[in-house]
């Protein structure tokens, strides 16, 4: 039995701070964005509103802004190691992702013993942090399509027009935030369920050390 | 043996086709279609049981405040709610706004075409015509405009709404000799039908003040009532309910009376089945729909003139002569709606309404039951009136008139208008208990608990008659919805046994003066206000 | 100059006691509503007065409940009577019109034949069991019966334009809402569908506003002249493109912008209470009287497109936000989908019976997910607990020995 290492390399300080910053807006966006599906206490609207694109805005160029950083900062490429290589490469199938799907599957479904060898992240892991990008310019694209300013661009009246008007894009951008939070959910529960060292390192940029080889 | 058409039925709410056989003057026979089905019942299926409350008005635009109440009845009665007394007077006095604004344009807009001939008031003379509504205590217009207005329209050519009758009032053809009225009093209900657009009007912003808009109202949402009056808003009905009575006692109620001798002849045929139903309308403060202002009850003539209890459970509706599949003969409550045409036939099925039964039997609806069923329940202004008008209309006859002489053409639409006055002074009277409940310091509207299923019925009155809606609500949710219609009812075909509905029995009998243009047909249709 | 004019209506509503200036204001409110500015009310008034002929027209009632019939009855001023008797001539109105029968069939044939009119369609289009969820004006025994789709096309295909009133007659309204079981559509998709291109404006609302038709009328005389290029041409519209289901083809509506071009709560009386986050959380309560928003109750304002706080209903007497009652969008298009349960901020979704649900709120589903996830999570946990892999981690140095082995073995990597 053994844990990796947890050093500073797999997450650079920059990418902490993108973290911490996207963690605080989704959180207010959730709240806001709930707030205005359902105002559940009085007095809050013109702030939940005004967070709400606010966060959002963050949210889009803090995103944007990490993907243009993962083609020049380096991180670590494997889990507990200081060897580090491009960013991006790290996001992007790694030669020990190959054949790696169905059996984290079976891992997580308890159907193989052994944990999967996998690159930086597993292939489960890539393929949802992957879908969360378009995902999040997706549900950007919703909500302007619902925001009466910007819904009568052509850019975005095609965008309604084709899912039948806004109550169903209100009920998509909805759904999507749904998904988010079920991400959410279990990002969260996968990245700590063994010990609490990969939130150290991402919140707190605390290295913790390899045990038990 | 001739056949007679007329399709559309011109002047009712929705399409209507009456089928006669004429034999000697008489009609001998009548198949009436309803030739329109739209599904409202599958359309509210599986949805919330308070929306049906907004969707299910909109099966009629001139009634829809009297379904959208009898939709919120069913709901409350099937999630266990009782409004409160507030919204209770406020849903009445919008009902009685219905009930003004659909009597006035009516008998002004939709039946007076059959009576008053506005070409030949154009030869009346003005002084006489003074002296007429004078005489006659109607009210008084500015009848020399009214004329010169008149003389314009028909000179110039484009008759509008007129176009293609112009022959009926003697334009370019002979008059039809169901046009008896003096021009004077042509001339007099002319003035009174431009007028009439303008109360109609009038009765209709008292809906919008407390529900948003008419016609399809907002406000009497399944619990009660959204609207909270202000003291603003209360003068603004009180004004408005005021001067529409007043048009009431000075034009509507004395241009019937005036009229009425005239057509005498009106009070011996068109009677129709005999039975009358009445659901009952404008709620009293215990709930009891046998108190109700105008109260529930079910006369047979046959068996003398008093009224039985009456419920949910007696009605029945078949479909032998209607375009269903569905099984035929089910009581409402688990009724089924499965559309199926097949080419029409008098001797198959002809109509898109179902039979509508009571107690097996057909039933009229309408002013005139709701007069009949007040009158030997006592109620005591239906009482008044309907005596008051008995004895001017014994006077015209030169014979004393029993009230059975209201089971007639003249009787229906009589009824009608003398409901109109009975309504209009109660509904003064309830803005006045509005006030003193809000000023007692009674501010409950809405009530917001409810159970989450159910089984629900709302027996309540439109204007032209009653109005059913059954719902069955489970897990949240609509099960089952079946709305018996007021024309439903009176426009019902055959049953199953073969007996026909209480507006194809009104014309049976009725005399065709010129079969080429069967006006005495149109009058004993319209009279129903179908 | 049309401030000289002094036509019959003039002369007529000064009878009546309607001043000259009330005249024009009307005039120009009309103006305001048609995208014009209101210094054209002068030019409103002179086409209101100076027509020298009355525009012929039939109002059709398709699948209606004969709604927008009793609404065009509450118009304002110019009132009903004036529009009826000096406006335009209707040859066909089923429901005030003084002939019935063959008599009235009549005026529409020999209206087609003649050309030059204007369409009103009030109501949906009726194509279930065939067509003949809708007939009128057979004979004995229904010989020669039309059904409501063939008249629909014999009297649009001639019309210089169809102005299609209310939600029913623009997309099939509440009768088109699931399962449409009666086959409504609007008159856009159907005339579309026939081949037909005699220009359609919609105007929904369920039922239309009445002071809106008036000014589309006007817009049609005075702007256009009557011709309907010209009528297309110079005024501002709104497009709105869908999919029809019944039809099977997407359709392009055609809406007035100075009416459909803005949300009802961007002019909604209602809306400082908005921002400030003030409201009714329960109808007819102590918020609805202190004038709070309707939005936690369901109000639809947001999401639909139409003048009613400004015009208002009934002559100006109230509209249904002013009298208490959430919006319900009967101005949007698929209304009643789109918008029930009236009550709920979000619409059902029709599933219609898949996976054994009927209509559905998409807050049930988001929660049951996210519930479903949660539960699943917690089992996950405790399972991984039992499994020995908490705290540690899995097996994976052994692991990744055997792993290498059977990546060799398909052919991977070293
Ligand atoms: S009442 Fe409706 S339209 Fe008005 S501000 Fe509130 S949500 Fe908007
Ligand atoms: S405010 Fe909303 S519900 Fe009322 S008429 Fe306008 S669109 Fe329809």
């Amino acid at each position: 039995m053994s844990t990796h290492a947890y050093y500073r390399e797999a997450h650079p300080l920059i990418f902490v701070i993108t973290h911490w910053i996207n963690l605080v807006c989704m959180v207010m966006l959730a709240f806001s964005g709930f707030y205005i599906h359902y105002p559940f206490f009085d007095g809050f609207m013109g702030v939940a509103r005004g967070m709400h694109f606010v966060a959002m805005y963050v949210v889009i160029i803090n995103l944007t802004f990490r993907i243009i950083a993962a083609f020049f900062v380096k991180s670590a490429n494997k889990m507990g190691t200081r060897e580090v290589d491009l960013d991006i490469k790290n996001w992007l199938p790694q030669e020990e992702n190959k054949h790696q799907f169905w059996e984290t599957v079976k891992y997580y479904l308890f159907l193989r013993k052994e944990g999967v060898i996998s690159g930086k992240y597993g292939s489960l892991q890539k393929i949802s942090y992957l879908a969360t990008i378009p995902l999040t310019y997706l549900q950007a694209y919703t909500g302007f399509c619902i925001y009466a300013p910007a819904m009568d661009l052509g850019f975005f009246k095609g965008g309604l027009e084709l899912v039948g008007g806004p109550m169903n894009m209100r009920i998509i951008h909805y759904f999507i935030m749904w998904v988010f939070i079920v991400f959410t959910m279990v990002h969260a529960y996968l990245a700590n369920i063994y010990n609490f060292a990969p939130s150290k390192i991402i919140f707190l940029w605390k290295e913790t050390e390899a045990k038990g080889h | 043996m001739a056949r007679t058409v007329v399709d559309p039925v011109t002047r009712i709410e929705g399409h209507l086709r009456v089928e006669v056989e004429v034999t000697n003057g008489k009609v001998s026979d009548a198949w009436v279609s309803g030739t329109l089905w739209r599904g409202m019942e599958l359309v509210l299926q599986d949805r919330n049981p308070e929306d049906a409350f907004w969707v299910s008005q909109r099966i009629c635009g001139v009634c829809p405040i009297s379904h959208s109440h009898a939709s919120a009845q069913s709901t409350e009665s099937a999630l266990g709610i009782t409004i409160p007394n507030n919204a209770r007077i406020i849903r009445n006095l919008i009902e009685a706004a219905q009930f003004l604004h659909s009597h006035i344009l009516w008998f002004y807009t939709l039946a007076a075409l059959d009576y008053v001939n506005p070409v030949n008031a154009l030869s009346a003379n003005i002084a006489d015509t003074y002296a007429l509504a004078q005489a006659a205590g109607t009210r008084i217009a500015d009848f020399g405009a009214v004329a010169t207005r008149l003389k314009g329209f028909v000179e110039n050519g484009q008759l509008s709404i007129f176009t293609g009758h112009e022959g009926w009032f003697g334009v370019g053809a002979e008059k039809h000799p169901g046009y008896v009225l003096p021009p004077e009093l042509d001339l007099i209900a002319t003035a009174h039908y431009l007028e009439a657009l303008e109360l109609q009007a009038v009765a209709a912003e008292i809906i919008a003040v407390m529900s948003g808009k008419f016609p399809h109202h907002m406000t009497s949402i399944p619990g009660g009532t959204a609207f909270v009056p202000t003291e603003q808003k209360l003068d603004d009905i009180l004004f408005r309910f005021t001067r529409v009575k007043e048009f009431i006692d000075t034009a509507l109620i004395p241009d019937t009376l005036a009229i009425a001798p005239y057509i005498l002849g009106a009070a011996s045929f068109g009677g129709g089945c005999g039975n009358f139903l009445s659901w009952g309308v404008f709620e009293a403060e215990d709930f009891d729909p046998y108190k109700r202002y105008l109260p529930r009850g079910f006369i047979q003539t046959s068996k003398g003139l008093t009224a039985e209890k009456v419920e949910a459970t007696d009605v029945n509706e078949y479909v032998t002569h209607s375009w269903y599949s569905s099984p035929s003969g089910l009581n409402p409550a688990e009724g089924k709606t499965e559309p199926a045409w097949e080419p029409y036939s008098t001797d198959g099925k002809y109509s898109w309404g179902k039979a509508a039964r009571c107690k097996d039997l057909p039933a009229e609806v309408g002013p005139l039951s709701r007069m009949l069923v007040g009158y030997v329940n006592g109620v005591k202004p239906v009482k008044d009136i309907v005596d008051f008008a008995l004895g001017k209309l014994s006077a015209a006859a030169g014979a004393t008139l029993e009230p059975t002489v209201l089971v007639s053409l003249l009787g229906r639409v009589a009824a009608r208008n003398l409901e109109a006055a009975v309504v209009a002074g109660w509904a003064i009277e309830w803005v006045n208990e509005l006030i003193a409940a809000i000023k007692g310091g009674d501010s409950s509207y809405f009530v917001t608990e409810r159970a989450e299923a159910g089984k629900g019925v709302g027996l309540w009155e439109a204007p032209r008659g009653s109005v059913g809606h059954w719902m069955t609500v489970e897990n949240g949710r609509i099960a089952n919805y079946q709305v018996v219609a007021p024309t439903t009812w009176d426009i019902s075909p055959r049953d199953e046994k073969g007996v026909p509905g209480p507006m194809e029995q009104a014309l049976i009998g009725a005399p065709v003066v010129d079969a080429t243009r069967p006006l005495e047909v149109m009058q004993v249709a319209h009279s129903f206000d179908p | 100059m049309a401030q000289e004019a002094h036509g019959a209506l003039h002369d007529l509503l000064a009878v009546r006691g309607v001043s000259r200036r009330d005249f024009l204001k009307y005039c120009g409110s009309v103006a305001a509503a048609i995208g014009l500015s209101e210094t054209m009310a002068p030019q409103v008034a002179a086409a209101l007065e100076g027509a020298p002929k009355l525009l012929p027209a039939l109002w059709i009632n398709g699948g209606s409940c004969t709604g927008c019939t009793e609404s065009i009855a509450q118009v304002d001023s110019p009132d009903v009577a004036t529009i009826v008797l000096d406006y335009l001539s209707f040859e066909y109105f089923e429901t005030i019109m003084a002939a019935a029968g063959t008599w009235a069939e009549e005026n529409i044939t020999k209206r087609v034949a003649e050309g030059g009119y204007i369409v009103i369609y009030e109501g949906s289009v009726m194509t279930g069991q065939d067509g003949n969820t809708l007939f009128v004006g057979g004979g004995p025994n229904n010989e020669g019966a039309k059904k409501g789709i063939d008249i629909l096309k014999e009297v649009a295909s001639n019309a210089v334009a169809v102005i299609a009133v209310g939600s029913c007659a623009v997309d099939g309204g509440w009768v088109m809402a699931h399962p449409n079981p009666a086959k409504a559509t609007g008159v856009a998709a159907f005339l579309q569908k026939e081949g037909i291109t005699t220009p359609v404006v919609s105007m929904p609302t369920c039922p239309v506003n009445p002071e809106w038709v008036v000014a589309m009328v006007v817009q049609l005389l005075l702007v256009a002249d009557r011709d309907p290029a010209k009528f297309l041409e110079l005024t501002q519209w709104v497009k709105y493109t869908y999919h029809d289901g019944v039809t099977d083809q997407d359709v392009t509506l055609t809406l007035p912008k100075g009416i459909y071009g803005q949300s009802i709560h961007d002019n909604c009386p209602r809306r400082g209470h908005f921002e400030n986050g003030e409201f009714v959380t329960e109808l007819g309560s102590k918020e609805e009287a202190m004038g709070y928003c309707l939005y936690k109750v369901g109000c639809k304002g947001p999401q639909t497109y139409t003048q009613c706080p400004v015009t208002r209903w009934n002559r100006s007497a109230s509209w249904c936000v002013n009298s208490g009652a959430p919006c319900i969008g009967c101005g949007g298009l698929n209304w009643v989908d789109n918008n029930a349960p009236f009550l709920k901020r979000l619409s059902d979704i029709q599933f219609d019976g898949f996976l054994g649900m009927g209509n559905t709120q998409p807050g049930h589903i988001g929660a049951a997910v996210g519930g479903a996830v949660a539960v699943g999570l917690v089992a996950h946990g405790l399972g991984m607990k039992a499994a020995g892999r908490i705290g540690d981690g899995p097996p994976m140095e052994e692991m990744k020995a055997y792993d290498r082995k059977r990546m060799a073995k398909k052919g991977g990597d070293k």
